[in-house]
């Protein structure tokens, strides 16, 4: 019963995320449900792609979510969310590339 | 928002064992990786309820039901969790429908009969309506094992097994 629990998503949570959306006014118990599923077939989907794109079999880093955010349409509401790391050095030289255009 | 930021995020361990539970065994997992992942799933979620929302407000309404969260499923070109989904819904639907007929027992209703004076059979009846409750809860119990009488009589000794039918055109 303790391995069922821990696979699921607590809905209270889920509703709290789900209400702290101005716009929602109610969410049928129903919907509660599908929602908190949902998420968990994302989380699933998530690290499976990301895992089977990534070149180390051994470990899931944080550069192959990033990867997978940047590489699939789907998952552009993340863009921001799961950026790709750049080193400074790279994102001032960006910068100055940006001033010298304007 | 009132909201402390930790009840924006889905509690660390689920994500975790679903995350687990999508990769082969032995494969590590980073710390950064399952706080991005269990960032990305806040998102989701709220990506989700803004899509449902918009299905649900088209439809004049103000609640959003399960068909607005599969319709927002299709928008987002989440297509293949739809089935799933769908399964998921008839499970909990049909799990609805069990717990309500647990709650609701059968018809009928436990109404105690009043009986004339004269009526000869009046000395079985327990005139208990000071404790009506126990009354109707004796009366439920009989139902439930003698459907077929409408009517019930609160025996005290049980040693006649099957209540009577009080039938009042018996005597003149």
């Amino acid at each position: 019963m303790a391995e069922k629990s821990l696979n699921t998503l607590p809905l209270s949570r889920v509703k709290t995320i789900m209400k702290s959306s101005p716009e929602v006014s109610s969410i049928s118990q129903e919907a509660l449900h599908l929602t908190g599923k949902a998420t968990e077939l994302f989380i699933q989907a998530l690290a499976k792609f990301s895992y089977q794109q990534s070149s180390s079999k051994s470990s899931l880093q944080y550069k192959d979510l990033a990867e997978i955010v940047n590489s699939e349409d789907t998952l552009q509401f993340l863009h921001d969310i799961v950026p790709r790391k750049i080193k400074a050095k790279q994102y001032l030289k960006m910068l100055r590339e940006q001033d010298e255009d304007d | 928002m009132a909201e402390r930021p930790e009840d924006l995020n889905l509690p660390n361990a689920v994500v975790t064992r679903i995350i687990k539970d999508a990769i082969p065994d032995g494969v590590s997992v980073s710390k950064e990786a399952r706080l991005a992942i269990s960032k990305a799933a806040s998102v989701f979620v709220l990506y989700a309820t803004s899509c449902s929302n918009n299905f649900a407000l088209k439809n004049k309404r103000k609640t959003i039901n399960a068909q607005d969260v599969l319709s927002a499923m299709e928008d987002m070109e989440f297509e293949q969790f739809i089935e799933p989904l769908q399964q998921c819904q008839e499970a909990f639907r049909l799990e609805k429908l069990e717990k309500k007929k647990e709650k609701t027992p059968k018809p009928p209703p436990p109404t105690v009969v009043r009986i004339d004076d004269d009526d000869k059979d009046v000395e079985e009846v327990s005139d208990s309506s000071d404790d009506g409750g126990s009354t109707k809860k004796k009366v439920k119990d009989i139902n439930d094992e003698y459907e077929d009488f409408q009517i019930t009589v609160n025996h005290d000794n049980d040693d006649d097994d099957s209540p009577q039918i009080i039938d009042d055109d018996d005597g003149d």
